[in-house]
């Protein structure tokens, strides 16, 4: 099979609001005074993008805090639902995004193993082969009858990331806020990551790291306030980026 | 083109079971007596209940067990649904902004726990009604499609709410009160002969009291429900889950915006 990512004419819209959650108080108050102050403004954070990424390519996505890069990421694993267009995907995808929050924190290491990995799509019975594996590379043998909500920092994300990581998926979405733990799980983590990046058809990924992009990546975009304003080999759209936040930070 | 909800909740079948045995363990999980309180919990609420209030009605306290039991069965499992639903997209937060989950399996899984936990307490339930020395008919056989009924009705308020929840956080305190009212506003704790016929009217606003009819003529009078209580629970149930997934559709893709 062809495994492919479409993007077509995709725009997302964010409203933000100047109070986190509209309270009924809030509402009723507005409903009585009909006032039109209204309690949010919308935010374009992605303006008509389109995007065609086929197999084989390693695409990265580069440009400043706030361009998009993580909603791009995030629309195309279909956590977010675009406002206008729409994001076609053949194959299987693996969001390695944020790592952490996926978990439940009443159960034990064990129990959120199986539960993170029946989300990524996996089968009960597919899991359990996997297990003693991920709990001998994240070290948690000791603690993984445990709630998670008793784990560490660093023993929480130890888990998660090697949870994550043990999916295979046609599809890799990586987001750079994607590693944690001790210098030393960091280092095997980073190995782990290279395999799974070495195995999978399509990568799209995140970094400010433009050196280890320019070391995977056979394709670049650049960001701009939500739009793709660059497109082509990562040297040259590495070298315009780097131009162009110099030229910023001149200007300021 | 969006796939029908049965097909994504199949599609991500496993997800929806773990999510249900999850839900039922956490109820309980280190508790000592365990999975024991689904069935002791609505036992000791129905015990002072009925001590007290067979005193304050004054009517004798084994019918009126038997008859607080009955009501109590359906009224529990939807109070537990309803009250669970409430913060259930903001407290799997983490898990939808994290990866794709078709979102509608939350409140499913809830819902499902939540009748599983009313069905293994209604048997327990039973056995009490038998010991107070009701009679076993074959009418009880009527309980599964009493249940069925009040899944439909139930979660699809479940559903109304969680949805709604996350736009007004502030239904995670009211519905508790709106709850408590309509437990009175119900006739679970006393028969609805005791209130004047000049509210009757009022009570056929009331969505819960033909699922509330719909348990208590097997179990109390042992006798099926009237063919009308059977239909209006039909309508109520069908009709509030059409609503339900109407509003869903229109705001299930906003939510992870507002969570």
């Amino acid at each position: 099979m062809e495994h492919a990512i479409a993007v077509d004419g995709v725009s997302l819209k964010f409203r933000l609001y100047h109070d986190k959650g509209g309270t009924l108080k809030q509402s009723f108050a507005s409903l009585l005074r009909r006032d039109t102050k209204r309690i949010y403004t919308d935010f374009w954070a992605l303006k008509d993008i389109n995007l065609r990424i086929v197999d084989g390519e390693r695409v990265g996505i580069i440009g400043a805090n706030g361009a998009g890069k993580s909603s791009l990421l995030k629309t195309i694993c279909r956590i977010y639902a675009p406002e206008t267009g729409e994001v076609r995907i053949q194959g299987s995808i693996a969001p390695l995004l944020e790592v952490g929050a996926g978990f439940h924190p009443e159960l034990t290491g064990r129990e959120n193993i199986l539960l993170n990995g029946v989300i990524l799509g996996q089968t009960p019975r597919r899991m359990a082969e996997l297990e003693p594996a991920i709990i001998a590379f994240s070290g948690l043998e000791d603690f993984i009858d445990t709630p998670v909500k008793y784990y560490s920092t660093g023993m929480y994300l130890k888990l998660a990331f090697t949870v994550a990581t043990s999916v295979r998926a046609d599809i890799l979405v990586l987001d750079e806020l994607f590693a944690g733990g001790d210098a030393a799980f960091v280092e095997r983590g980073m190995e782990r990551l290279r395999k799974l990046i070495g195995e999978a058809r399509i990568i799209v990924c995140v970094s400010h790291q433009l050196q280890f992009l320019e070391s995977i990546c056979s394709r670049v975009l650049l960001l701009e306030h939500g739009r793709v304003s660059a497109d082509g080999t990562p040297r040259e759209i590495i070298a315009l980026y780097q131009e162009r936040s110099r030229a910023a930070a001149a200007a300021r | 083109m969006k796939p029908s909800y049965l097909a994504e909740l199949r599609a991500h079948r496993y997800t929806f079971l773990y999510l249900v045995r999850i839900y039922l363990l956490l109820r309980y999980q280190r508790t000592a007596l365990g999975f024991l309180w689904t069935l002791l919990n609505p036992l000791l609420t129905m015990t002072v209940t009925a001590v007290v209030f067979s005193m304050v009605l004054r009517i004798e306290m084994r019918a009126y067990a038997i008859f607080l039991l009955a009501g109590s069965i359906p009224w529990l499992c939807f109070s537990n649904t309803v009250l669970q639903s409430v913060g259930i997209f903001i407290n799997n937060e983490g898990l939808i902004k994290k990866v794709y989950v078709p979102k509608l399996i939350f409140p499913a899984a809830l819902a499902t726990s939540a009748l599983l936990d009313s069905v293994l307490s209604a048997c327990a339930l039973l056995l009490i009604v038998i010991v107070l020395g009701a009679q076993l008919s074959v009418h009880l056989l009527f309980l599964p499609v009493a249940f069925v009924l009040l899944y439909l009705f139930a979660s699809s308020v479940g559903l109304l709410i969680s949805v709604a929840t996350v736009y007004f956080r502030d239904l995670q305190y009211v519905a508790t009160h709106l709850l408590q009212l309509a437990y009175f506003l119900t006739p679970v704790l006393y028969p609805l002969d005791l209130i004047p016929p000049k509210f009757h009217g009022l009570y056929a606003l009331n969505p819960m009291v033909p699922f509330v009819e719909l348990f208590r003529a097997p179990i109390y009078r042992n006798q099926l429900p009237d063919a009308a209580v059977i239909a209006s629970a039909c309508v109520i149930g069908v009709a509030t889950l059409a609503v339900a997934l109407t509003v869903f559709r229109r705001y299930e893709d906003r939510l992870v915006f507002r969570l």
